[in-house]
């Protein structure tokens, strides 16, 4: 195939709305992750959460034969996880690295265990008859050539991706809780000083994240497929981490590295045919985080720097200014 | 008065609390296993003995079992040095699959004989370790990036590098799935039994029954050298002060950037050293799945073992124990072997959770207070 196709397929619509779609499981847990990580609490367990609640959400809504229980439960146990890492962390004192290495390495471990126990197959829950939340499909939108196929027909999860955003944008940077609790993130101990608590607030932060996070795990089980496989989220919960620090740790731009992500894995999966090997397209975004990581430091570093001098400077002519006095 | 001493040189001595810490968690998650079991298996009893008794019930499984127990060793040094420091390097896994990666090209392709390709391929192993742990240790000291989501990220790449070149240079074109053709004899890790004449009849039988090779002398010689790294070594002692305490350390005239990164790099070279046993010792080619998560299993032993090198192999053993009784399980029983990866989390968070044991001491305390009817002795 050669470049220009290529080139014409990833400007397609059905390319840019492929790239929504696959987005969408790391927007969600990416939120979430931002959310605790600005709480200074990180959260390694969201890879756990996303495989739990896709677990339960699969499993509940093919027992009760309804989409929206099966989503609620899906909810409910993702929140659950969460709260669970919480609890270990802040009022047993795990390191909450470690709790969150083991949450994950219990979530693979019990959903491959019960899918077993339930369908005697380890791979998959094809047996299961479970539910799909349906995809939106939005009036006269939808019948517009070219935006019509970008923007309509995504699954439900799709467009709750990009209204939490804002949502998340609105709660971190215009209520007071989410004020207090980027306090909480910056200097606990400054916090807790005005009063503000300091565990309460990294809990909720934390609840909050393993809500996000299920939101991401169900999209992946209800509406993205719609059976639950060993294993599915496949490493989505570390990748949003990485999205929240490629993304500067602000809403805007974790939608950004996460959709960023997203298009390289589209865009692997398009290139497969020509001579790039798809290895090198799926290692660009991680690679990239890194260079974040670095572009991010030594900016803070600068920073640090430049505020030192400018101190230092202040404290001098101040005290020129005293013994010009003196004198 | 024997109890009062007994409850506070368990309050005094951290060792003494450290060890009832562990031994509690890993009772109380066998116990999860068992109820667990009898919840689902048809034949609980049977299942459980196959989980606890299963590794030496036959040699092949013995084999298994000390296997498994070496690439754990080997990745726990790795994930105790760094842990030492309070480095959060999660970056064995990467470390892993490129150190087999790298082993085994040697082995396969570089005709040289035995005595000499196999320590080419261990220290071409080691070296690119080193490297793969050097850059997240650079990026860590120098630039102060998040160490976690750095490896994390280099681990992706090292799978991703290892799956390219194994699927266009290393993978013969006939093969129907993703490996490398077999190692030649000159590239695999020759028997731990020496050649002796005597041994010759015990030499066979191992040989023939199990894939334990010289990587269990590799194993026990790296625990040695970590544990003097560590304790015997200036640069242990400056990696130690390091995790209690970066500032002091600073301050007392430690380059912290240095030793950082080079804790980091030192902890590479072990688990490249893990995936060179995978690769050369037990698999004998490369298979798109090297590592299968060992790389946090690594954790789980170095924890257990509180990041002291010298406990790594004991811890090791036991987890190496879980994992083959519970493969045998699996395959003698109606339960599947994803159960112990239950216990193995449940273990990690027992342990790590600093809060529970004074919780439990005081409700322990508290309920003896309750129940004193009488004085127990006139001094208390």
């Amino acid at each position: 195939m050669p470049p220009e196709i290529v080139l014409r397929s990833i400007l397609s619509a059905s390319f840019i709305a492929s790239v929504l779609r696959i987005s969408t499981p790391i927007i969600l847990p990416a939120l979430g992750g931002l959310i605790s990580d600005l709480a200074g609490v990180i959260n390694i367990a969201l890879e756990g959460g996303m495989l739990v609640s896709a677990f339960t959400g699969v499993v509940v809504s093919a027992y009760t034969r309804n989409v929206w229980i099966g989503l609620l439960a899906g909810l409910a146990a993702g929140i659950l996880v969460s709260l669970l890492l919480g609890y270990f962390h802040l009022y047993l004192k795990a390191d909450i690295i470690l709790a969150g290495v083991a949450i994950n390495i219990m979530a693979s471990g019990a959903t491959i265990f019960l899918l077993y126990v339930l369908t005697g197959d380890k791979g998959s829950s094809s047996t299961l008859l479970s539910g799909q939340v349906p995809n939106v499909n939005i009036p006269l939108v939808e019948n517009v050539p070219w935006i019509g196929v970008v923007l309509s027909g995504h699954p439900l999860f799709t467009y709750l991706a990009f209204l939490l955003t804002w949502v998340v944008w609105v709660f971190l940077y215009r209520t007071r809780l989410g004020t207090h609790l980027r306090a909480v993130g910056e200097n606990p101990d400054a916090a807790a000083s005005v009063g503000i608590n300091v565990l309460h607030t990294r809990f909720l932060a934390i609840g909050l994240s393993g809500f996000l996070a299920a939101l991401g795990g169900l999209d992946l089980s209800m509406a993205y497929l719609t059976l639950f496989q060993r294993e599915m989220t496949a490493g989505r919960g570390f990748i949003a981490l990485a999205a929240v620090f490629l993304g500067g740790r602000t809403p805007g731009g974790t939608l950004l590295a996460a959709l960023l992500f997203g298009f390289f894995d589209a865009l692997a999966t398009q290139i497969g045919s020509l001579k790039i090997p798809p290895q090198f397209v799926q290692m660009i975004p991680y690679a990239a985080t890194i260079i974040s990581l670095v572009v991010y430091s030594l900016r803070r570093q600068a920073l640090a720097n430049q505020r030192a001098r400018r101190f230092r400077e202040q404290h001098l002519s101040e005290l020129a200014a005293q013994q010009g006095t003196n004198d | 008065m024997n109890r009062v001493r007994f409850r506070s040189s368990i309050q005094d001595s951290p060792f003494l609390r450290d060890l009832l810490r562990v031994i509690v968690a890993i009772l109380a998650a066998l116990a999860i296993g068992f109820i667990v079991t009898l919840l689902v298996s048809d034949d609980p009893i049977a299942a459980y003995k196959a989980f606890l008794f299963g590794p030496v019930s036959r040699l092949n499984r013995f084999g298994d079992w000390i296997e498994e127990a070496i690439s754990l060793t080997l990745i726990g040094l790795a994930v105790a040095i760094v842990f030492k420091a309070e480095q959060f390097s999660l970056g064995a896994e990467g470390q892993l699959v490129l150190g087999a990666l790298v082993a085994g090209t040697i082995a396969l392709f570089v005709p040289l004989p035995v005595y000499l390709r196999l320590p080419l391929a261990l220290i071409g192993a080691m070296t690119i370790g080193f490297i793969w742990g050097l850059i997240p240790g650079y990026l860590k000291a120098y630039l102060s990036a998040n160490e976690i989501v750095s490896t994390l990220m280099l681990n992706v790449i090292a799978i991703k590098l290892y799956e390219y070149f194994l699927t266009y240079y290393i993978k013969p074109p006939t093969a129907g799935f993703t490996s490398s053709a077999a190692f030649p004899v000159e590239g695999r890790l020759p028997g731990f039994i020496p050649p002796l004449p005597f041994l010759e009849n015990i030499r066979l039988l191992f040989n023939q029954q199990t894939d334990i090779s010289i990587a269990l002398y590799i194993a026990i010689f790296a625990t040695i050298v970590v544990y003097f790294l560590m304790y015997r070594m200036p640069f242990g002692y400056e990696l130690r002060m390091i995790g209690i305490n970066i500032k002091f350390a600073h301050y007392g005239g430690i380059n912290t950037k240095l030793v950082i990164m080079l804790v980091m790099a030192v902890s590479g070279v072990l688990a490249a050293l893990a995936g060179a046993h995978l690769a050369l010792g037990i698999h004998h080619k490369l298979l798109l799945n090297v590592s299968l998560g060992l790389g946090f299993e690594g954790i789980v032993v170095s924890l257990m073992a509180r990041n002291n090198p010298a406990l790594v192999p004991l811890t090791s053993l036991f987890y190496g124990y879980l994992r083959a009784g519970a493969d045998i399980m699996e395959r003698n029983s109606d339960m599947s072997r994803e159960m112990v990866l239950v216990i193995q989390g449940i273990i990690i968070i027992l342990i790590t959770a600093q809060g529970i044991l004074p919780i439990v001491q005081k409700q322990i305390s508290a309920f003896r207070d309750d129940n004193r009817v009488a004085p127990i002795g006139g001094s208390e």
